[in-house]
């Protein structure tokens, strides 16, 4: 059992260094999203400046409350991304990323804009459409490790890959929503910013834009940290899962065409629950 | 000194009740209302503070619950007779003959000493919640009503008749919660009902009159079931206490009072007489449908737990509670009435209950515990919240609800910490949900319906936060003028729900942990639910409270640097009208000011009450019938 | 480092009463053969998440106040770029009755791009002029007026007439003042 010091030194080194792992990823995403669309692309460290640029920008916005929820969604993302690095209870690190986006949901109804508040109710069917897969991952990891805490992950021996391959199928959908691309990429777009006029965040301008973006950087390091975690026995494979996954998933982005919530909807309620159902009716027969 | 307390818990209200109907002045009618909920509430507080964690009455003659039984029956007789509902005086009849039977049965001799009231932990907090809550909304209803609209062709006596109703309800749910003796059981149980059916045809329209046609048909029924579950003990040798039901060696008794307490608590298919109590005047809703009435049924099954542990009644009780849930969470999705969808809201709280109680396990057990109390609390506060927010704007439509902030900020802060603590952790409900979900894993299909369920639930949440929490900038707010009755109760209330939701984890490790040991004792469980629970006190709590103080002070540091100068309008692609008093203006076709709206999606034609009903309804009744069949097949 | 526009200079553009040329260039700067994102321009949706403001077409009397409200909802340091022969002086359709002749009537504009439409090599050297204009004043100043730089010689501004949004705010002053819709110097 660790200490309570050692406890929050370990937090704030994760919360720390998730966002410069989200960066750099994101910033990855770029340059690969160009050379497949045989560009340049721009540097590595675009996502950097462009949140660098958005702290120096005057402050604007349309009503007190839109500060209140941009931070609530980044310190919820911090409190779930310290949760994990801390090895807790997975159903309540779930639980804190749904206030998370609850927070950014409420930040794009509080005002009175069109385009923000459709975003806003897509992101809702959004977060309809994943959690049930994402609580289902977590009683699977549960069937097999016997622990509903972060830091058990291992403790059956085998890598969760091969005792959830569907759900790791599911989780893939699921990936493409959180990450913002296509075809889900619905309620505020990952790189087409004309869709509904980058719906939620439509409102939002300069620093506070710049804490959204951050908390995008955290949710990037999230999924890929979770992504990795499907061969947590040995994380070099685990981190090789996650860099194809994560390939896959900007070869899908240049591939598909945005779909309509009500697809997304149907298709994650029957694929995606029914690959995820499918999964553990076998973990519970064994 | 017990035995006082008691006696004043479920006999004051009453008799402030029947002194509320005879006087005629106004001010005294308050002022008895105000003495009684004061009263009630400082004797349970009392109670909780300094009795006894277990406590027994006995009685040495049964004739008064026998009277106020047969008073009881004779009134559901005559309603069913003066309101010509031939099935309810039907019902009535059978039940009058069930007593007559149950008057001329012998008991076995060890069941003479039965005690009339029990006392216990979960009684206590069913008391705690009815009469503090109650008491609440009752303090609220003294200024609600004087602003409701509708008082009747009699006015001043209709009011009169409605705090008696009111007021005597909180004691005879006292008088519920703690009776062991059936007949005190059945009693209190029918003097709910017909509170509820004269509070829901309060107003007398038409609408009204058909609610409480329909919820008193339903209660009737489950009061039926109730009284056969007692005949059938009865006829078992197991005398009139209902604690001993749990060591009785038959199931059949409690399948009849699972099929009560599904009625009481409107689960599924029964829900249909509390989507139509809704129509009364909001204490109503607050205080019977959503806190203290409805809770009668899960007390039961939580009361019945320790015996159908285990069997397989047990499984179809878990499977219907979380069938209930996901249903009715996916009904609350397609309604925009407010009011319609805190009932459905409050029918999956109480189903989920339900599920957690059917599960069988200390965790399980524990998880349904913290529930009703979160819940009660919870939900009474936002139906008070809802009632201030429908007179201000005169409408129950979410889609209405927008720009409150300005017109009422005090309500709709209040009414957003409701909200936030029926979806955010650390707060009660959601870490009821937490260990349902946790404590759920070896049930699976409990479990698929719970996440669903779950998911449905943040999404009308989201949508009518959303909606509350919408408004322009505005330089100051200016506070709205309320009854202090009203704007009391609901501070009261408010602070309960943040205070309460705050120390939840620890109260749950501290009060209601060691109530399902004491429950589920260990002989009769496995290594594995135990070793669950425990799970539960390695969770760490600091960060998330670490995280919210950083929260609040740094947003109010910045809250106070807004100005006029960084204000913005919404982009409407550059059609705004800059000289407007709305900000979200914008000039259409031929230079014509339009206001730019947006509703929040509702799914009529899938989650519409006729399309979830009519597949819904069939699966309910039959694991209703499953109750019977598992145990008898 | 912080406020580096330079770095990460995001444009939304709007369209003036353009015959779309200028747009459909704009556009392809965008595409790979030219590639604007090189420099880590960003083509956003809405004013809100834009530095650089490029507006095609001459300016008309229906859309110089949209073209004023996008304008006022960025927030600074903001530039406008006025792209092609429309969006400097009107272009060929400078007499036209509705036309005011340039987006300079309305906002202050800060860098024009010449051409019917421009090649999108000029497009790419405007904003990289842009650019350079942060990098060669570090204290930029949020109306967009400080340093400005021309890649034509306007003609000779009228010097009583500030160009500042107030006074660009009354549009038809320009009409009145010259019937012929000529700016007088």
């Amino acid at each position: 059992m660790m200490t309570n010091m050692t406890q929050v030194v370990i937090a704030l080194v994760a919360v720390l260094l998730a966002p410069a792992v989200g960066a750099l990823l994101q910033g990855i995403d770029r340059i690969v999203n160009a050379r497949m669309q045989s560009r340049v692309g721009p540097p590595l460290l675009q996502p950097v400046y462009d949140v660098m640029k958005l702290l120096g920008k005057e402050v604007v916005m349309l009503n007190r409350t839109q500060i209140l929820y941009a931070w609530l969604h980044l310190f919820f993302l911090m409190l779930a991304t310290a949760l994990v690095v801390l090895g807790q209870d997975m159903i309540m690190i779930l639980l804190v990323l749904a206030v998370s986006t609850i927070a950014l949901i409420l930040g794009g109804m509080c005002v009175r804009s069109p385009y923000s508040r459709i975003g806003s109710q897509r992101e809702i069917m959004q977060m309809l459409s994943y959690e049930p897969i994402l609580v289902m991952l977590v009683i699977g990891i549960f069937l097999t490790n016997g622990s509903f805490m972060a830091r058990d992950i291992t403790l059956a021996g085998k890598p969760l890959l091969l005792t959830l391959p569907l759900i790791f199928f599911a989780f893939l959908l699921v990936t493409a929503i959180k990450l913002k691309k296509s075809p889900f990429d619905l309620a505020t777009s990952h790189h087409g910013h004309q869709e509904i006029v980058k719906g939620i965040t439509i409102e939002y301008a300069g620093p506070y834009l710049a804490v959204l973006e951050i908390a995008h950087w955290y949710e990037t390091a999230l999924v890929f940290l979770v992504l990795a975690a499907f061969w947590a026995t040995n994380w070099k494979i685990g981190i090789l899962i996650a860099i194809i996954s994560y390939g896959i998933e900007i070869l899908f982005d240049n591939l598909c065409a945005r779909l309509t919530y009500q697809w997304m909807l149907s298709h994650m309620w029957t694929v995606g629950l029914g690959l995820s159902v499918t999964n553990l009716i076998w973990l519970y027969w064994k | 000194m017990v035995s006082w307390l008691l006696i004043v818990l479920i006999a004051g209200p009453i008799l402030f009740g029947l002194g509320i109907l005879l006087v005629p002045a106004r001010e005294l009618r308050v002022g008895l209302t105000l003495a009684a909920a004061g009263v009630t509430a400082a004797a349970a507080l009392f109670l909780s503070r300094w009795g006894p964690a277990y406590g027994e009455i006995h009685a040495s003659s049964h004739a008064l619950p026998i009277l106020l039984d047969w008073l009881m029956i004779a009134a559901v007789i005559a309603i069913g007779h003066f309101t010509r509902h031939t099935a309810v005086l039907v019902m009535g009849v059978v039940q009058a003959a069930m007593g007559l039977a149950l008057e001329f049965l012998p008991r076995a001799p060890q069941t003479a000493t039965q005690a009339a009231f029990v006392f216990d932990q979960l009684s206590l907090i069913l008391v705690l919640i009815t009469s503090v809550v109650g008491a609440l909304v009752l303090v609220y209803a003294v200024g609600y009503m004087d602003r409701h609209e509708h008082h009747g062709p009699q006015g001043q006596a209709d009011q009169g008749r409605f705090f008696f109703f009111l007021t005597a309800f909180l004691g005879a749910m006292n008088g519920l919660v703690l009776a062991n003796d059936m007949r005190w059981l059945s009693a209190f149980w029918e003097a709910t009902t017909l509170c509820s059916f004269f509070l829901i045809g309060h107003d007398r329209t038409p609408e009204a009159d058909h609610s409480a046609r329909r919820a008193i048909l339903i209660n009737v029924f489950g009061g039926m079931c109730l009284q056969t579950g007692w005949l059938v003990a009865v006829l078992k040798g197991n005398g009139d206490a209902l604690t001993t039901l749990n060591q009785a060696h038959t199931l059949v008794p409690l399948a009849f009072l699972a099929v009560a307490a599904m009625t009481k608590s409107a689960q599924m298919p029964f829900q249909s007489w509390l989507l139509g109590a809704m129509l009364a005047p909001t204490p109503v809703s607050a205080l019977l449908h959503s806190s203290t009435m409805v809770n009668a049924g899960v007390y039961l099954m939580m009361r019945m737990a320790p015996g159908y542990g285990g069997s397989r009644l047990a499984t179809v009780i878990a499977l219907a509670g979380a069938f209930s849930f996901m249903a009715t969470s996916a009904l609350a999705v397609g309604q925009s009435n407010g009011k319609k969808v805190l009932a459905y809201s409050t029918i999956a709280n109480l189903a989920l209950i339900i599920a957690c109680a059917g599960m069988s396990t200390p965790l399980g057990y524990a998880a349904a515990f913290l529930l009703i109390v979160f819940h009660a609390i919870t939900k009474g506060l936002l139906f008070i919240c809802m009632g201030t927010i429908e007179q201000a704007i005169g409408s129950r439509d979410i889609e209405d609800m927008h720009g409150m902030m300005k017109k009422m900020p005090f309500t709709t802060v209040i009414a957003i910490v409701g909200m936030i603590a029926m979806l955010m952790p650390p707060f009660g409900v959601l870490l009821g949900k937490w260990i349902a979900i946790e404590t759920a894993v070896h049930s699976p299909v409990v479990m698929l319906m719970i996440v669903l369920g779950s998911a449905l639930t943040v999404v009308f949440w989201a949508k009518w936060l959303g909606r509350i929490v919408t408004v322009s900038y505005h330089h100051k707010y200016t506070m709205e003028e309320l009854p202090p009755v009203m704007s009391g109760s609901m501070l009261a209330l408010g602070i309960a729900t943040l205070l309460s939701g705050f120390f939840a984890f620890p109260l749950f490790e501290r009060f209601i942990k060691p109530l399902a040991r004491v429950m589920f004792p260990l002989s009769s469980q496995t290594d594995a639910s135990w070793k669950m629970l425990q799970m539960t006190e390695s969770f760490m709590t600091w960060p998330i409270y670490a995280l919210a103080a950083l929260l609040v002070g740094s947003v109010l540091l910045m809250f106070r640097s807004v100005h006029d100068g960084k204000i913005r309008r919404p982009f409407m692609c550059g059609e705004n009208v800059t000289d407007g008093q709305l900000s979200y203006e914008f000039r259409s076709i031929m230079d014509r000011r339009e206001v730019a709206m947006s509703r929040s999606y509702y799914f009529a034609s899938i989650f519409g009450e006729e399309s979830v009903t009519s597949w819904a309804d069939p699966v309910a009744l039959a694991l209703v019938l499953s109750l019977f069949g598992v145990i008898a097949i | 480092m912080i406020g580096c526009v330079d770095r990460s200079p995001w444009i939304v553009h709007y369209n003036c009463n353009s015959c779309n040329g200028c747009d459909i260039e704009l556009l392809a700067c965008l595409t790979p053969l030219y590639d604007l994102e090189r420099f880590g321009v960003l083509h956003v949706g809405n004013p809100k998440h834009a530095d650089i403001l490029v507006v095609t077409g001459s300016v008309n009397h229906r859309n110089a106040r949209v073209l004023k409200n996008v304008y006022d909802q960025m927030p600074g340091p903001r530039m406008v770029v006025a792209m092609g022969a429309c969006g400097s002086t009107g272009g060929i359709f400078a007499d036209c009755y509705n036309v005011l002749g340039g987006v300079e009537k309305v906002i202050p504009v800060d860098v024009w791009i010449p051409g019917c439409p421009p090649k999108p090599e000029a497009i790419i050297d405007g904003m990289v002029r842009a650019v350079q204009l942060w990098k060669a004043n570090p204290a930029f100043q949020p109306q967009g007026g400080a340093a400005r730089m021309s890649l034509i010689r306007r003609p000779p501004a009228s010097a009583a007439r500030p160009v500042t949004p107030a006074a660009a705010a009354q549009p038809t002053q320009n009409e009145e003042a010259d019937p012929d819709g000529r700016q007088s110097s």
